[in-house]
C-alpha cells in the first residue's frame, strides 16, 4: 500500500474509533470527558503546528485559548449573540492577538517569543481580574448556551470540528510550507540565505496556531457554559506542551493522541484520589524518559513501516 | 562593460573595531574573483555586509544597477545574489532533496517548473543525486559543501559567494569541487566571488584577487601578480627581514607558482 494511503486510512478508523465512543461507553460522563479531550486535542495539534514545525516554543498558548474563550463569553453572555456566531469570532480575535505578540517578538532571534507569549498570557489573567466589571472577575462569565443542547451532539460538532483541524494542519504540514517551518527550525540564517522570508513565515504560522487555539476555546467555553480567568493559566500551556510531547513533537497527530490519552488518564486516575498526582507525574516521567520521541507518532510510524 | 556589482567606500565597525575600512572595488558579470586574506582580514565580514547579514555604516553597494542598502538577506537573494556560509549550515533534521527544495521555493524560482523537482536536477549537477533521499545529519563533510552550493545554486543567483568552500576537505575531494565551480561558471555564466586559504586551488580557479588585510583592500588584480605583492606578502609571511637564505620564501611565498 502506498504511504500515504495507509495514513488516510489509519486516520479514518481513528476517527471511526473517536466517533464510536459514546456508543461503546453510553454513559454522558465519559461524552463530557471525551468533549474536553478533543478541546485539548485542538490545542495541542496547534500548538505543534507553530512551535513543533518550526521550534520557536510558545509558553503561552493559553493566551489564545483565553481570547477565543472571553470572545466568546462576550458576545454570547453582554450582547446576546448566537453562539455559533463564537466559532467564527473566537479564532479572529485569536489571530489578532497572535498579530500583537508575533510582530514585535518573532523578528529577533533569543527567546523573546516565548518569555512574551508566558508574560502575555500572565498579563491578561490579571487584566481579566482588574475589570472585573465587564469580565466578571474571579468568577468569569456565567450562563453562555450551549452550541449544541444534548450533550452528544456537542461531542460530534467538537470532533468534527477537531478533525477538521487536525486535517487542515496535517496537509499544510505536509506542503512546502511545511517545509519551510522545519527549514526554520533547522537552521534561521540558512533560510534567509535560501531566499525565504523567515518573519512572515513564522506570524503566519502563529497565526494559524491561534486561529485553531481560539476556535478550541470557543468550544470549550460553551462546553461548560462558563468562562474564568484559569483559561489564561500558564500551567494550561504547560499542561498542553506536555501532551505535545508526550504524542511527539512535529507530527500533529500525534499531539491528538497525547491530549486525549493524557485527558483520559487524568480522569481514570481519580479513583486513586490523592496518589492522582503522584501516579500522574510517575507515568510522563516514564514516557518522556524512555520514549523521548513521544508515544503516539512514533509507534505509528513503526506500525506503518510493518505494513507497507 | 557595466559592473554587476559595484562596492563603494563600504565600512563597518564593530565596536571599537573597524572591521572593514572604505572597501571599493567591482565584479563584473560572468567573473571569477577571489578575495584572500589573512584570518581577521575581515572577508567574512564584507560577505555579511553584501548579503544583508550585517548592515553597513557607510558607503554604497549596488547590484545590478540598483543599491541593496537597507534589504534583508532573502530580499537580496531573491534580486540574484547567493552565498554560502562558511561553516555548511544544513537544515538539521531534514533530507538532502528537502534541503535544497526549500531553497527552490524562494519567489524569485517558486514558478520554475515543480520545487521538488527542480532540487533532484540540483542534487545531480552537485554530484548529490544518489543520497536525495538521506538525512543530512549523517553526510559527510564534503557532502556538506556539495548541498551549501546546490542551496544557494536552486535561487538561480547571478553572483554567488562562496566562503572558504574547500575549507575541512581532503585533497581528494577538493578537484572535484573546483571543477564543479568551473563548470558552473562556464555553463552557467555565473559570477562567483570566492574566499579560499588553499591558494594553489583558489589561483587555478579564479581570473583576478582582491586582497585584503585589516579590514582594507591592499591589492587588486591578476593571481600571479598578487602572490607577489609586497603587501600581500607581508600580511601573510610578515615584513620581510629576509636574509640571504630566505630568499626562496620571497621569490615564491605562497609555494603558487
Amino acid at each position: 500500500m502506498r504511504g500515504s494511503s495507509v495514513d488516510w486510512l489509519a486516520a479514518f478508523l481513528a476517527a471511526v474509533a473517536l466517533a464510536a465512543v459514546p456508543w461503546l461507553f453510553a454513559n454522558n460522563y465519559i461524552v463530557g470527558v471525551m468533549t474536553v479531550a478533543l478541546c485539548f486535542g485542538i490545542w495541542a495539534a496547534s500548538w505543534d503546528f507553530m512551535s513543533g514545525l518550526t521550534g520557536r516554543e510558545n509558553f503561552g498558548h493559553s493566551l489564545f485559548i483565553g481570547v477565543g474563550a472571553y470572545t466568546a463569553g462576550f458576545l454570547n453572555v453582554n450582547y446576546g449573540l448566537s453562539p455559533w456566531w463564537s466559532l467564527v469570532a473566537a479564532p479572529g480575535t485569536a489571530v489578532l492577538f497572535s498579530l500583537i505578540m508575533g510582530f514585535p517578538t518573532l523578528r529577533l532571534k533569543g527567546p523573546y517569543f516565548a518569555l512574551a507569549m508566558l508574560s502575555g498570557a500572565a498579563v491578561m489573567q490579571n487584566l481579566t481580574i482588574i475589570f472585573s466589571v465587564y469580565t466578571g472577575g474571579q468568577d468569569g462569565l456565567n450562563g453562555l448556551d450551549p452550541i449544541l443542547d444534548s450533550p452528544l451532539a456537542y461531542y460530534y460538532l467538537t470532533l468534527l470540528l477537531m478533525l477538521a483541524a487536525v486535517v487542515i494542519l496535517k496537509l499544510l504540514a505536509n506542503s512546502s510550507w511545511g517545509t519551510i517551518l522545519r527549514a526554520i527550525r533547522g537552521d534561521e540564517a540558512s533560510c534567509q540565505a535560501a531566499g525565504i522570508n523567515v518573519t512572515f513565515y513564522k506570524i503566519a504560522a502563529l497565526m494559524i496556531s491561534a486561529a485553531f487555539a481560539g476556535l478550541g476555546g470557543a468550544l470549550y467555553a460553551h462546553y461548560q457554559l462558563q468562562v474564568g480567568p484559569d483559561l489564561f493559566a500558564i500551567v494550561l500551556s504547560i499542561n498542553i506542551i506536555v501532551m505535545v510531547y508526550v504524542g511527539g513533537l512535529g507530527s500533529i497527530y500525534g499531539p491528538v493522541g497525547g491530549a486525549i490519552l493524557l485527558n483520559v488518564l487524568t480522569e481514570s486516575l481519580r479513583a486513586v484520589s490523592e496518589y492522582r498526582l503522584w501516579v500522574y507525574t510517575l507515568i510522563l516521567i516514564f514516557i518522556l524518559f524512555f520514549m523521548p520521541q513521544g508515544l503516539i507518532a512514533p509507534l505509528w510510524r513503526r506500525v506503518r513501516g510493518l505494513l507497507q | 562593460m557595466t559592473p554587476l556589482l559595484r562596492v563603494e567606500g563600504l565600512s563597518k565597525r564593530f565596536g571599537g573595531l573597524h572591521a572593514v575600512k572604505n572597501i571599493s572595488f567591482a565584479l563584473d558579470p560572468g567573473s571569477v574573483t577571489g578575495l584572500l586574506g589573512p584570518n581577521g582580514a575581515g572577508k567574512t565580514t564584507v560577505f555579511n555586509l553584501l548579503t544583508g547579514f550585517l548592515s553597513f555604516d557607510t558607503g554604497s553597494v549596488e547590484f545590478d544597477g540598483r543599491p541593496l542598502a537597507g534589504l534583508p538577506p532573502h530580499r537580496i537573494v531573491n534580486r540574484g545574489l547567493a552565498r554560502t556560509f562558511q561553516l555548511a549550515r544544513p537544515f538539521q533534521g531534514m533530507t538532502v532533496l528537502e534541503n535544497v527544495e526549500v531553497a527552490c521555493l524562494a519567489p524569485r524560482v517558486n514558478r520554475e517548473g515543480r520545487p521538488r523537482q527542480r532540487a533532484r536536477v540540483l542534487l545531480d549537477q552537485v554530484g548529490l543525486g544518489n543520497k536525495a533521499d538521506t538525512v543530512v545529519d549523517v553526510l559527510p563533510y564534503g557532502d556538506l559543501r556539495r548541498l551549501e552550493i546546490a542551496r544557494a545554486l536552486a535561487t538561480r543567483p547571478r553572483l554567488l559567494l562562496l566562503d572558504e568552500p574547500f575549507a575541512g576537505l581532503g585533497t581528494s575531494e577538493i578537484q572535484p569541487l573546483a571543477d564543479l565551480i568551473s563548470v558552473l561558471h562556464q555553463r552557467e555564466g555565473l559570477a562567483i566571488l570566492i574566499i579560499e586559504h588553499k591558494l594553489r586551488e583558489l589561483m587555478r580557479l579564479v581570473r583576478a584577487v582582491i586582497a585584503m588585510d585589516f579590514g582594507e583592500v591592499v591589492a587588486v588584480g591578476e593571481p600571479a601578480m598578487i602572490v607577489r605583492h609586497p603587501r600581500v606578502v607581508e600580511a601573510y609571511i610578515g615584513k620581510a627581514e629576509l636574509g640571504q637564505g630566505d630568499t626562496d620564501i620571497a621569490r615564491d611565498p605562497l609555494g603558487a607558482a
